[in-house]
């Protein structure tokens, strides 16, 4: 993603050591699975079927890590609203298992005021009792506002 | 787009050796508003549905093109387990606007993996988007995905 020539970082821009959140998603119960099954077409049976998740020695269905995944672009939005995100990456490392929910977090690893704005993040989702379950990093640039 | 497609004729032919990547013929796809809006609505995601969510792309990998031949590289006795995800993006994808679709696959073993990568293109070949996709392969009676 470039950049408009000339992109300013606002007074405001964020440093290094920023803390992002903590904000909670979910918690996301089965219905909200088969919801999701439904707009992303990711209908594993692991995610929608009790059996198949027992089958793979799960006590529930997990919640799909993509619909996990999804909930970073809001957190990072909702923390600041002049941010494009350029790259997102992420390893899901434990499941969450239908109807439990996630807190996320961030912190601003990296800032450049210039040129052209960009905050490197390094997120975490974590679940029920606090273990982490996604580790991710993105890169985010400055969208100047318009209108 | 979320049945279970069984594979189709042309990417019946391209099932490789382990190891060997598969390349799709180009895929064009179109963002319908609708589909977007309800990707938003069950991601947390706010606002009016004029955007395209980060992870929509996700979405096209339950074409039948695409699913079909992800289920094929899986095999029988496998759970596809999601390990990995990432999305670069040029540019920003539009509601309504028309891409192409460049799609590529390959298995590996020992532990057993299946990598996807996806370029999301405009008509005219303006590169706006790419994502990476890891699933880990776990045979189903051993034991507990993590």
């Amino acid at each position: 993603m470039t950049q408009a020539e000339g992109d300013k970082a606002p007074l405001d821009w964020p440093k290094a050591g920023d803390e992002i959140g903590p904000r909670d998603f979910g918690p996301f119960e089965q219905d909200a699975l088969v919801r999701y099954a439904a707009v992303s077409g990711d209908d594993n049976p692991l995610h929608l079927d009790p059996e198949a998740a027992k089958a793979a020695g799960l006590a529930k269905p997990p919640v799909h890590g993509m619909l996990m995944l999804s909930c970073f672009e809001p957190f990072i939005m909702g923390w600041r609203n002049d941010l494009f995100i350029a790259r997102l990456s992420a390893k899901f490392l434990r499941p969450v298992l239908a109807g439990e929910g996630i807190r996320l977090l961030g912190r601003v690893l990296r800032s450049r005021a210039d040129p052209g704005p960009e905050l490197i993040l390094r997120l975490t989702a974590c679940g029920p009792g606090g273990g982490l379950v996604i580790l991710a990093e993105a890169a985010v640039l400055h969208r100047p506002q318009t209108g | 787009m979320t049945a279970l497609d069984p594979v189709q004729d042309g990417a019946a032919g391209l099932v490789p050796e382990p190891g060997e990547a598969v390349r799709l013929p180009a895929i064009r796809v179109r963002i319908d508003p609708d589909e977007a809006a309800g990707f938003l609505r069950e991601t947390g995601g706010t606002g009016t549905g004029d955007f395209v969510p980060l992870t929509f792309p996700f979405r096209w990998l339950a074409l039948p093109e695409i699913r079909g031949l992800i289920l094929q590289l899986i095999g029988e006795g496998f759970l596809p387990v999601h390990e990995a995800q990432s999305f670069v993006y040029e540019k920003s994808l539009r509601i309504g606007a028309e891409y192409v679709l460049s799609v590529e696959i390959f298995r590996k073993e020992n532990p057993s993996r299946l990598t996807l990568k996806m370029t999301v293109s405009t008509g005219e070949g303006e590169i706006c988007a790419h994502l990476e996709t890891t699933l880990r392969l776990v045979r189903l009676s051993a034991g507990t995905p993590s």
